[in-house]
């Protein structure tokens, strides 16, 4: 993979820029399933305003966790940092579950 | 006035921009500021003031877009501290120190 100096300094300081550096040659593959839910638990438990024993695969963030709608907006970006995906805004506003947060993410051939 | 929907998706427009200025202070500072910004008025109710704080929102999200590609070209290759992730310095220390290793 080629890269500029600029991207690699920008790679250093752990700035997202995922479009920037992913080479063609790389295919996408999906993640297992359980992999995925683990890690979208363990996102939404480390949430501040979460009560980790409250969260399920199938917990709804705004009825069953008690979150608003700001806070939903910043669980969805934390998604995008733990498994590097940019998703745009219509998708992310369709992900108010947990279980649809895992089912997205098991579908993006890009999640990592 | 603007919709909800159109108030969440500056909200991550905003947030977007946040994480993409290489400085560390400056980064979570945006952050910071956006999430408190928008939780402080998040049940206002008098459509003036709405209209106000909406124009102003607009305004520093060009503000952050700009600012934030200005950063990006005079980023230093050096990590904050704040960036390294402490287990990571750990594990480092726990291999290279004088008691560890093999």
């Amino acid at each position: 993979m080629r890269l500029t100096a600029g991207s690699n300094c920008l790679q250093a300081l752990g700035v997202q820029s995922a479009g920037l550096v992913r080479g063609f040659a790389e295919q996408g593959t999906f993640l297992d399933k359980k992999d995925v839910t683990d890690r979208v638990l363990s996102v939404v438990k480390n949430f501040d305003k979460v009560d980790p024993s409250k969260v399920t695969p199938t917990s709804h963030f705004q009825n069953d966790l008690g979150l608003d709608s700001l806070d939903t907006v910043e669980v969805v970006m934390a998604f995008e940092e733990e498994f590097a995906v940019e998703i745009p805004d219509s998708e992310a506003d369709r992900i108010l579950s947990t279980s649809d947060a895992i089912d997205y993410l098991a579908s993006h051939p890009m999640a990592k | 006035m603007p919709s909800a929907a159109e108030v969440k998706a500056l909200y991550r427009a905003l947030l977007k921009e946040g994480r993409k200025f290489p400085n560390y202070n400056i980064r979570e500072y945006v952050k910071r500021k956006t999430k408190e910004d928008f939780r402080a008025h998040k049940a206002e109710a008098d459509a003036s003031v709405v209209e106000q704080l909406w124009t102003k929102a607009k305004s520093e999200y060009e503000i952050a877009k700009r600012q934030a590609v200005v950063y990006g070209m005079y980023a230093r290759c050096q990590r904050s501290i704040m960036d390294v992730p402490l287990q990571a310095v750990l594990q480092e220390q726990a291999s290279s120190g004088p008691y560890g290793g093999k």
